[in-house]
């Protein structure tokens, strides 16, 4: 069918997919059984030498210093007996017993995942809004597209101690809300330290989420626009009905991506907040590098890295299956 | 099918890489560069790799220290010398372990003093035997007292002093003039007295940073040891003494009851409260070296200011109870060989220069440090630097133990989790006890481990 | 078919139609003007004021900046020409570019190759190799770093490649952490294209790798561009590898900067205004870059094409 459709024709219609072709529409319907040619993908003539670079790449230096690191884990190793450490004495499962029980490890953890998924989930609609606004073409917009790069460009440890000093008693950020009236008290140590962490964290990352928003905003057909503009769609309804559904590949990835960065994120929390850290942002990250480089407990660190893995990619794979981001033929994006 | 081939791949992978690389540790003997008839080293076409901490504060002048001592000693032995530099103590202990674990890495490492016996406890580093102190100039050059972190006892040293860097405390001499006061204080309830005098305004009576990563501790630990507690008693931590107690007492004294420093300081690093002194806002300033001698100079009190020791007199008592007076903590650079090194006769030579007593002169002359050579330290005559070289002499070591970083951690964790109620205006007693309990736990957890490995 | 006469998309030029392209543009319009300006103007604030301090802090004594001040009590250019002599700022800032920008082109371009046949094909382990990618995203890199300098220090004593201290090894590092994200970015692209250019370019008899670069490739830029970047900030920003595998010729501008931040125990205030001018310094040719590629990440895919 043609842009010039009906007037009849709903925006919701229309907005339910790009302008359909004939021969392709029955194939895009998820757990549709029409056989694999249907679906696009192909048994024959598959080129998977092009796995063998990228797949080589990943197993040398990442799969194996993995699998040398949970080996540690079960190691006695510290200080002590890391020199000659394929000798350092084998006690199985004792590190974990210690990691689960004797540590701050799951109060770790708990931060850890509270502070990424808060931040990630401010961070969406800035992303998001960043990303439509810059959409069409204005005088300046290369450079504005370029300065909203900036937070993410900057080094970590420099955004950390730009904001460290900011935030410091009677710095800036206090004077600045003192003369409206608000008095916040510590920001980097006691209760608030959380929330500055969750705050600075905003402020660095936003423009990841810009950028895959961005990307995504780019595979919108004109056609699509042209029909909701036919259809006299209002800004916010084709925002919401015609737009959003291009971004919720890329966005579901990125909100993942997002999670695990901001979990693993060792450099902003500690030179924010320095170490031994306030027990309210004692983050993963802080955690093992103390247990590691400070105490030496190589093999409780490993130990405790290996659990806060496999604590997170349980729910990880929950969140693959539900957003349907390993599911070939629907990416999970437009229907 | 394809994968499970892959997999089978990683997994030979894997046990080759462990086999490889459990071979791999440190070989022993005493290879690299022969001696020659005059008894010296000969290394002709050898490199020496020697890891430094980078001063900041003299990036030039580093480097150009750096080409000179490469070039005398060439001149003496022929070989090269290649400096690598770390930025931070983070640095340099991660370097320190990825070298320990894979055997390979600089010849020497200059290493805080603070580190010694974390690096002592990996058995990756030569213990010197008697010869070896012979190879490196002697150990009576030495200035003795530097020698107090160098081992756990006289017959097991690694460590080889080089610089020292004692700690004292900086005065304002025209706040406390203007106070009417003729001397600075040498005990710490004298201090808290003078530091009273002189606050009015905004300027307070003492500058120090309760945030910062490093300082507090060291506080607790002078006060601690002047009050006869040395913290570690063979097997037993002894952080609940009741001197700890009052250690802490005093130091948060100083921002809740005598109100001497600037309430904004609950959130100072050492850097912040050097800053304020220099600005002209404080009369003492805490736990300072002779590295803070660039900034001073190039501020707003260049000239009005004098160092001094710092108290040695614990809060509440009227004379030291520790044998001698614990002025400071023995602090400084040594420095250590590897021993994987295939160098160690070269290495040795290369100390044995750069610890003689002209090189150490240049060096005071040039970064500040203090010498460790003896005789270069005794000849020192800049008036400045007699309270420095009056508090090397009056070092005393932390105890040498692989548990003492994780003791330090503890004393510092009680006062970052005191913070919030600092800020408040008061630290409950009962919390502060509790954390102290918390930190003895684990420091004595650790300790035990120490005595088992 | 459609109402737009089919313009070739070519990066760098926006597919509006010269009659009526004012009504083009309010066609393709996301949002009202005032709430776009708003959003502008807001998050323009937000980034630059702190970017502000960076620069104020920059032409400020060190003592000013340890003080707390916003606004400078004294203003100095010196610290962008001490820059250069304190560390090896411009060795750094070259390595860097090489080994991030290496990092970046390799691995945006292995990962369109990887992407494709994972998203075009089906085969045993596909969804695990898939899931697998992710999951070595959420391996923490503090746990990495001494079992990858072992690697590389045994590869070194056994087999005579010395990879510890060279380029090429933070280069291969670099890669091999970038490479699952840029996967799964192009994955998540490539997945929005229509099959039907394939289709016919096969019909037409080309062959996978002709299919690739004479289609996929072409309309990828976008994905292409992201994955880039992302790539290349990995290489760029990374403290905790570079610090441990550089010697001083092979070190980056990360690692040079950490020496800005360094303090010292007792008493040296860090070089607050030096380190402020050169994360300026460094952030500077990553903006340069993005300025240059970002025409790439133009909108529309070419309607015309598909037909």
């Amino acid at each position: 069918m043609s842009t010039d459709a009906s007037h009849e024709v709903r925006p919701a219609d229309t907005a339910a997919g790009r302008a359909p072709r004939p021969a392709d529409d029955t194939g895009r319907q998820p757990g549709h059984k029409g056989g694999l040619r249907r679906k696009g993908l192909s048994e024959r003539n598959r080129p998977l030498w092009m796995l063998i670079p990228g797949g080589a790449l990943m197993i040398i230096i990442i799969v194996v210093p993995l699998l040398l690191g949970i080996y540690m884990s079960v190691l006695n190793l510290d200080q002590y007996t890391l020199r000659k450490w394929i000798s350092a004495p084998l006690i199985g499962a004792e590190n974990f017993v210690e990691a689960v029980t004797n540590s701050p490890l799951l109060h770790a953890v708990w931060l850890s995942v509270s502070y990424s998924l808060l931040a990630m989930v401010v961070t969406l609609p800035l992303g998001i809004a960043a990303a439509v606004a810059t959409q069409n073409a204005f005088k300046g917009r290369a450079v504005i597209r370029s300065i909203f790069l900036i937070p993410y460009v900057l080094p970590s440890f420099v955004v950390a101690t730009v904001w460290r000093t900011m935030l410091q008693p009677g710095g800036i950020v206090d004077e600045a809300l003192a003369t409206v009236g608000i008095h916040v008290g510590l920001w980097l140590n006691g209760p608030q330290t959380f929330w500055t962490l969750v705050l600075v964290q905003i402020w660095a990352s936003w423009p990841f989420i810009y950028l895959l928003a961005l990307s995504g905003l780019q595979s919108v057909d004109h056609e699509v626009h042209e029909a909701s503009a036919l259809d006299g769609a209002l800004w916010w309804n084709k925002l919401r009905y015609v737009v959003f559904p291009y971004l919720k590949g890329p966005l579901s990835l990125a909100f993942l991506i997002g999670m695990l960065h901001h979990i693993n994120n060792f450099t902003l929390p500690f030179v924010l907040f320095g170490v031994p850290a306030p027990a309210d942002v004692e983050v993963l990250p802080i955690l093992t590098y103390v247990t590691s480089f400070q105490s030496f407990r190589f093999g409780l660190s490993a130990a405790m890295a290996f659990i806060s893995l496999v604590l997170i990619a349980i729910p990880l794979f929950v969140y693959l299956r539900a957003v349907k981001l390993d599911d070939a033929d629907t990416p999970g994006a437009k229907k | 099918m394809r994968f499970k081939s892959t997999t089978g791949l990683a997994a030979i992978v894997t046990a080759a890489a462990l086999a490889l690389t459990g071979c791999g540790s440190g070989g022993s003997g005493n290879s690299g560069g022969s001696t020659n008839a005059n008894g010296k080293v000969d290394g002709t076409g050898k490199t020496l790799n020697v890891l430094v901490g980078v001063l900041s504060q003299y990036p030039e002048q580093q480097k150009q220290w750096q080409s000179d001592i490469a070039a005398k000693f060439k001149a003496e032995t022929g070989a090269d010398v290649k400096f690598e530099t770390f930025a931070s103590a983070n640095d340099e202990l991660t370097r320190i372990q990825t070298s320990v674990v894979s055997g390979q890495g600089p010849d020497i490492y200059g290493l805080g003093t603070t580190f010694t016996p974390t690096a002592y406890a990996t058995k990756a580093f030569v213990t010197l035997s008697d010869d070896d102190w012979k190879a490196v100039g002697g150990k009576d050059r030495f200035n003795q007292a530097a020698l107090g972190i160098s081992g756990p006892d006289k017959d097991h040293q690694a460590g080889i002093p080089f610089v020292s860097r004692p700690f004292v405390m900086a005065y304002n001499k025209d706040l406390l003039a203007a106070a009417g006061i003729d001397k600075p204080a040498t005990s710490w309830d004298e201090l808290a007295a003078q530091a009273k005098k002189m606050t009015k305004g905004d300027t307070y009576g003492i500058a120090t940073g309760y945030k910062d990563n490093f300082d507090p501790w060291k506080f607790i630990w002078a006060m601690s040891v002047q009050a006869g507690n040395p913290l570690v008693d063979g097997n037993k931590l002894k952080m609940d003494d009741p001197t700890v107690k009052k250690a802490y007492e005093t130091y948060f004294g100083w921002l809740t009851n005598d109100k001497v420093v600037d309430p904004a300081s609950v959130g100072w690093s050492n850097s912040n409260a050097v800053a304020a002194f220099a600005s002209g806002k404080a009369g003492y300033l805490m736990m300072t070296t002779s590295s803070s001698i660039p900034t001073l100079d190039k501020s707003a009190i260049a000239g009005k200011y004098e160092y001094t020791l710092m108290p040695t007199i614990a809060p509440g008592e009227t004379q030291s109870k520790s044998d001698g007076d614990a002025a400071s903590i023995l602090s400084g650079d040594n420095l250590v060989v590897a021993d994987y090194s295939k160098q160690k006769d070269l290495a040795f030579a290369y100390i044995k220069l750069i610890t003689s007593k002209d090189e150490q002169l240049n060096y005071q002359k040039t970064f500040g440090d203090l010498p460790a050579n003896a005789e270069a330290l005794a000849s020192l005559t800049d008036p400045k630097l007699k309270p420095l070289a009056d508090a090397a002499a009056k070092s005393k070591a932390t105890p040498f133990t692989g548990a003492w970083g994780d003791i330090q951690l503890g004393l510092l964790n009680v006062t970052v989790q005191s913070v919030p109620d600092l800020a408040a205006g008061k630290v409950d007693e009962s919390a502060l006890e509790q954390r102290i309990k918390d930190a003895q736990n684990k420091g004595q957890a650790s300790l035990d481990r120490a005595s088992k490995g | 078919m459609s109402a737009t006469t089919a313009t070739r998309h070519s990066p760098g030029t926006v597919a509006v139609e010269r009659p009526g392209s004012h009504r083009q543009h309010e066609v393709l319009r996301l949002l009202p003007t005032p709430l776009l300006i708003f959003v502008l103007v807001f998050l323009g604030a937000l980034v630059l004021i702190p970017v502000l301090y960076i620069f104020l802090a920059s032409v400020n004594s060190d003592i000013g900046v340890a003080n707390g001040e916003f606004w400078p009590s004294s203003v100095t250019f010196e610290n962008y020409s001490k820059i250069w002599t304190s560390v090896g700022l411009a060795t750094g800032l070259t390595n860097s570019v090489l080994v991030a920008g290496a990092t970046a082109v390799v691995s945006a371009a292995m990962s369109v190759s990887t992407a494709f046949v994972l998203v075009r094909y089906t085969f045993r382990g596909r969804l695990t190799i898939l899931r697998g990618l992710l999951a070595l995203q959420s391996v923490p890199g503090t746990l990495m770093v001494l079992p990858v300098f072992v690697l590389f220090s045994s590869a070194a004593t056994y087999l005579g490649i010395q990879v510890i201290g060279t380029q090429w090894g933070l280069f291969v590092t670099y890669l091999t952490f970038a490479m699952p994200f840029s996967t799964w970015v192009m994955v998540t692209y490539l997945r929005g294209l229509p099959k039907e250019l394939e289709e016919a370019a096969r019909i037409d008899g080309a062959s996978n790798l002709g299919v690739l670069f004479r289609i996929i490739l072409p309309l990828s830029w976008p994905g292409i561009v992201v994955s880039g970047i992302f790539a290349f900030l990995l290489g760029w920003n990374d403290v905790l590898f570079a610090s441990v595998m550089t010697r001083p010729e092979s070190q980056t501008a990360a690692v040079a900067l950490q020496i800005f931040g360094a303090s010292q125990e007792g008493g040296a205030i860090p070089y607050y205004g030096q380190m402020m001018a050169a994360a300026l310094v460094c952030a500077a040719p990553v903006v340069i870059l993005y300025l240059i590629f970002q025409r790439y990440l133009v909108g529309g895919l070419t309607a015309g094409g598909v037909k």
